[in-house]
């Protein structure tokens, strides 16, 4: 978002308390959603939850074009589309809700910094994963991604769209670690996370911040998606105090608020239909 | 251990020991880590072993070339500036180093390679300037194009475009990680404790390229400077690890600098000009003979001296 | 280079004319063109040998249809009208640049005392013509770069390719055309192309990459053009501030379908005729070959055209349209009809009537429009006999209406959907007519029948195109 259009929504976002039809967009649950989109749109969820506030998902098979970004999710609230949780964290502080006002400057860089670190390492391991693996992404990324088109645009969509994601992997320097690099490099942000979480139940002692809506996010989708191999989950799973970190926002935030399968995080161990 | 290991990286101008990022944080990292290694400055990115610099030639192990390669293969090599870093700490080094990649990266990138102004004035003088003949003519803009299309990868919007609009977008990202940093960094000399660690290596490799190239306009510049706490981590750096370079520049004040350069561009300008101009006017004339417009003839003028030439020039093609 | 061919009075292959020797008791005349007064009408000839100079790649058998007919003249004049005839088919073909006709008399020993040998000169077109323009229009410029090749395998066959480059978006297109030897009113198209457009009213942009096959032939009086065309659709938003029910169709999608149009067309001159009616219908069926989109979208334009006292012309237009979903998808945005403009109900914006969602508008599924237009010289006819004649004064009534209707209910409550809440408008301009494809039209209108979310253009409406209502 360019910095003249944050301000002007940060104005208007200012003005309107947050309504009751705030909707969320993402691709389709069943057949369309990747890894990669699951998980930013749970961490957006899960930030939203743990501000007390409600928002109806809705599945699209063309959001991902539909957003302003394009990338997912994105949510309409009033007449304002916001799509990515660092924009969204600023549209709520617009609007009076924030998480991490009680932090303090040192607090904030680092929780800025590990929210990078997912960024950076995470989500590009889980891109790397789907669309640079062959085998992933023959067996399982691209017959998703093209579902909802018909021949002969589901082709060319996947193609088209695994084409980029590629160029971007060697931009940034990826292109060139094979799979068990980028298995390794999981591993180790993986234990930079647990060792800054540590004992504490969120990153930042009592209370959760934007940076555990993420990581939620990104370690539950891990854990619950099955994939050609389970080594991406048996690499979070060897952190056990990842592991009871996200049980535990899921109990706190999402079994124990609504249970309709909607928004449940319930049912995300998606089983057959992504092997 | 084996005979030292050869870095090749980019050459230094400016007081730095180099203008690239990735190669300053590499011989930053390696000072830290008292690391034997033979330099090469060069710059021709043809002739690094890996085709890109910074790039490291060991004896056993082949050649690597991102930072991130390089520093592991040289703990490898168990010349580990980390080895004091507590896991917390070393932690946050993975996050602060994504930090600066995902946000200060593409807009040092604009403001090296993106921006007209900057691009024209210093980026492509410097290449052109230190790269050898022939490939100062056509590397620069390729280098341009690149690092154009990398952020344009990296920030995931294939329209961005040199203008105000990215400018802005870039620069809030950029202002506000510095602003992080300095907050991170506090009132300490390093980052972690009394020691420098690779992270310090990578500030440093992202913030002395913006402390100490004059850039006609950048926004970073006029922040980075207002930042103290970060302008004197970076200077310690140069003065501490780096004496030598500090040292060359000594007897050459900035403004000598300046004119230096001006001066230095000024005959070259002239030359070229005259050069442009003779050849020129030589083609004209090898045309105008060849094709007859015009023709010398030898007249023999009865009456006077001998052999008289006199060239008439026909206005009539022949 | 030249082929000189000779055609005898054998019968000619395939649809060749039977013909027979005319053998009458004439004189030699070997002045034809001398004005002498003597009844050349009456006299008899025999056109022996028919030559064509100048071929290079064009096939020989191709021509033959066109030039068949002379062989059947009886006397003189016929031959030269129906080489003339002959001559225009030929222009018509599009192969070549110059044809010139040769009327002589026979000679060589076969030769009859009545005979006629008549030589068609031509010069074909060159194999590759370029053409390079420079474009500049809404806040775009753009470079087009256009290649010809007429005449590609030798039977007319023609090649064509646009490249636009433009500041903001590039488009293409390649297409093939050929028609059916001996009869070049049916042929066979094959065009790809991508294009893209711009629409502010919606803030839609849309991008089309697209692969069609034509088949044209007339029944009688009637054109019929039959079309596949396979279209992979992309729509965006045009700018931040779209309306989200156009964001809602931003993506990608696949149209194929098949479609007929007819046409029938009696006027004197596509612009500003004088007499004359025009029937156009149109019907495409999408989906049932593939595809996202499924519709069957029906449209229909008529025209009528009178000519009253004094060199005035009275015309009428109607237009309809409707698009009938199939399934539970719904509608796309680049399905739906549009209404309003300078090219249609004058005295409202551009396309600007009808359902729309924050200043965004939608379009709709059925739609009418009608004109009544009134078009006289212009007062005191300045110019006349120049340039004053393609200006035309018009005084217009237009009226029309865009709904999107509830497929439920029942034929009685769809007519009364669009009879209620009709726009409509009236008023006086100056027309000007451009070549024969375009006019341009400078008005004052007022609208009437405005519905809220409508957008009017109260006063002077310029406007420029093809198609006007």
């Amino acid at each position: 978002m360019s910095l003249a259009a944050e301000a002007f929504v940060s104005q208007i976002a200012a003005a309107e308390p947050w309504p009751e039809n705030a909707t969320l967009y993402q691709p389709l649950r069943e057949d369309q959603i990747l890894l990669s989109d699951c998980a930013s749109s749970l961490a957006v969820q899960a930030y939203l939850r743990m501000l007390g506030l409600p928002v109806r998902v809705h599945c699209r098979a063309n959001a991902e074009y539909m957003s302003p970004s394009g990338k997912v999710p994105f949510i309409h609230v009033g007449n304002q589309v916001v799509s990515e949780l660092g924009t969204i964290v600023q549209f709520t502080r617009a609007k009076g809700h924030s998480l991490s006002d009680s932090l303090d400057d040192v607090q904030r860089a680092e929780m800025k910094a590990y929210m990078e670190l997912v960024n950076n390492m995470l989500l590009t391991a889980e891109m790397y994963i789907q669309w640079c693996d062959e085998n992933t992404a023959a067996e399982i990324t691209r017959p998703r991604y093209s579902s909802p088109y018909s021949w002969p645009l589901n082709h060319i969509l996947a193609y088209q769209k695994q084409w980029e994601v590629r160029r971007k992997m060697n931009a940034i320097g990826w292109a060139g670690k094979s799979l068990e690099q980028v298995y390794e490099d999981v591993s180790q942000c993986c234990q930079a996370l647990s060792q800054r979480l540590g004992t504490q139940p969120f990153f930042f002692n009592k209370q959760p911040t934007e940076l555990d809506a993420l990581v939620f996010g990104h370690l539950f989708t891990i854990l619950t998606t099955r994939l050609t191999s389970d080594e991406l989950m048996e690499k979070v799973k060897s952190y056990s105090n990842l592991l009871s970190f996200c049980r535990r926002i899921e109990q706190t935030y999402f079994e124990s608020q609504d249970r309709d399968s909607q928004s449940g995080a319930l049912d995300f161990s998606k089983g057959p239909s992504l092997m | 251990m084996a005979a030292p290991s050869e870095l090749f990286c980019w050459k230094g101008s400016w007081g730095l020991p180099s203008v690239d990022t990735d190669s300053l944080i590499v011989l930053a990292y390696a000072r830290f880590a008292g690391t034997p290694l033979k330099v090469h400055k060069i710059s021709n990115p043809w002739r690094s072993p890996t085709g890109s610099l910074p790039a490291l030639k060991t004896k056993e192990d082949g050649s690597f070339s991102q930072p991130s390669k390089i520093i592991i293969q040289l703990r490898k090599q168990k010349y580990n500036a980390d080895y004091d870093l507590s896991a917390k700490e070393g932690a946050d080094t993975l996050a602060f180093i994504s930090l600066l990649e995902e946000k200060l990266m593409p807009a040092l990138i604009y403001a090296l390679w993106i921006d007209p102004k900057n691009y024209a004035e210093v980026t492509r003088h410097w290449h052109a300037e230190n790269i050898c003949f022939p490939l100062n003519f056509f590397l620069p803009s390729r280098m341009q194009a690149q690092q154009l299309d990398r952020v344009r990868l990296m920030r995931g919007n294939s329209t961005l475009e040199a203008g105000e609009e990215a400018e802005k977008e870039l620069y809030s990202d950029a202002l506000e990680c510095m602003n992080l940093l300095s907050q991170r960094l506090g009132s300490n000399r390093f980052f972690f404790g009394d020691s420098p660690s690779s992270l310090d290596a990578y500030v440093f490799g992202y913030l002395a390229p913006l402390l100490k190239i004059r850039l006609p306009s950048s926004k970073l510049q006029q922040h980075l400077t207002a930042l103290e706490n970060l302008t004197t981590f970076c200077s310690n750096i140069l003065s501490l690890y780096f004496p030598d370079e500090n040292q060359e520049r000594i007897g050459h004040p900035a403004s000598n600098v300046q004119e230096g350069s001006n001066f230095d561009r000024e005959p070259y300008k002239r030359r070229k000009q005259l050069l442009s101009v003779l050849v020129a006017v030589a083609a004209m004339l090898g045309y105008a003979f060849l094709t007859g417009i015009v023709a010398i003839e030898h007249v023999k003028e009865e009456g006077l001296t001998g052999n008289t030439t006199s060239t008439d020039l026909n206005d009539e093609e022949e | 280079m030249g082929t000189v061919h000779a055609r005898s009075l054998d019968p000619l292959p395939m649809h060749g004319p039977e013909l027979g020797v005319q053998a009458d008791d004439l004189d030699v005349g070997e002045t034809e063109y001398e004005p002498q007064q003597e009844v050349l009408e009456n006299r008899d000839v025999v056109v022996q040998h028919v030559h064509i100079d100048g071929l290079g790649r064009t096939k020989e058998d191709f021509l033959t249809y066109e030039i068949a007919d002379v062989f059947r003249a009886k006397n003189l004049i016929d031959v030269m009208k129906k080489s003339h005839d002959a001559r225009q088919r030929m222009l018509r073909l599009g192969l070549f640049r110059q044809v010139e006709v040769v009327i002589d008399t026979s000679h060589g020993e076969d030769a009859l005392p009545n005979g006629l040998d008549v030589t068609f000169e031509v010069k074909e077109l060159r194999r590759l013509t370029g053409s390079y323009n420079t474009m500049v229009g809404n806040n775009e410029g753009s470079m087009v770069l256009g290649l010809k090749l007429p005449n590609v395998f030798g039977r007319a066959e023609k090649v064509t390719f646009q490249f636009s480059y433009g500041t903001k978006e590039t488009s293409y297109g390649l297409s093939f055309f050929k028609p059916q030897a001996g009869n070049f009113d049916r042929s066979f198209s094959i065009n790809l192309y991508k294009v893209t457009g711009q629409f502010p009213w919606s803030s839609l942009r849309e991008t089309d990459r697209g692969f069609s096959t034509e088949y044209s032939f007339p029944i009688w009086k009637t054109n019929h053009t039959l079309k596949w065309e396979g279209v992979w659709r992309e729509l965006g938003c045009l700018a931040r501030t779209a309306s989200f029910a156009v964001r809602q169709e931003s993506g990608h999608s696949l149209k194929s379908s098949l479609s007929h149009a007819m046409v029938i067309d009696t006027r004197n001159s596509p612009i500003l005729p004088k007499k004359g009616a025009l029937l156009k219908i149109n019907q495409e069926l999408a989906g049932y070959t593939g595809g996202d989109a499924r519709f069957l979208k029906e449209d229909f334009e008529i025209q009528l055209n009178q000519r009253l006292f004094w060199d005035s012309v009275l015309s009428a237009s109607l237009w309809g349209g409707l698009l009938l979903p199939f399934g539970d998808k719904p509608t796309s945005i680049a399905d739906r009809f549009y209404l309003g403009g300078p090219t249609s109900v004058r005295g409202f914006s551009m396309y600007s009537i009808g359902p729309q969602s924050e200043g965004d508008y939608l379009g709709g599924e059925v739609y009418w429009a009608g004109g009544l237009h009134l078009y006289t010289p212009l007062p005191f006819r300045p110019g006349r006999g120049g340039f004053g004649d393609l200006f035309r004064t018009h005084f217009f009534l237009n009226a029309g209406n865009l709904c999107n209707l509830n497929y439920g209910e029942g034929p009685r409550a769809h007519l009364s959907r669009l009879a209620e809440c009709i726009r409509w408008s009236y008023g006086a301009g100056i027309v000007l007519r451009l070549g024969n494809i375009a006019r341009l039209e400078l008005n004052y209108c007022i609208p009437m029948g405005v519905q809220s979310g409508d957008r009017i253009c109260d006063g002077v409406q310029f406007g420029a195109g093809i198609r006007f209502l």
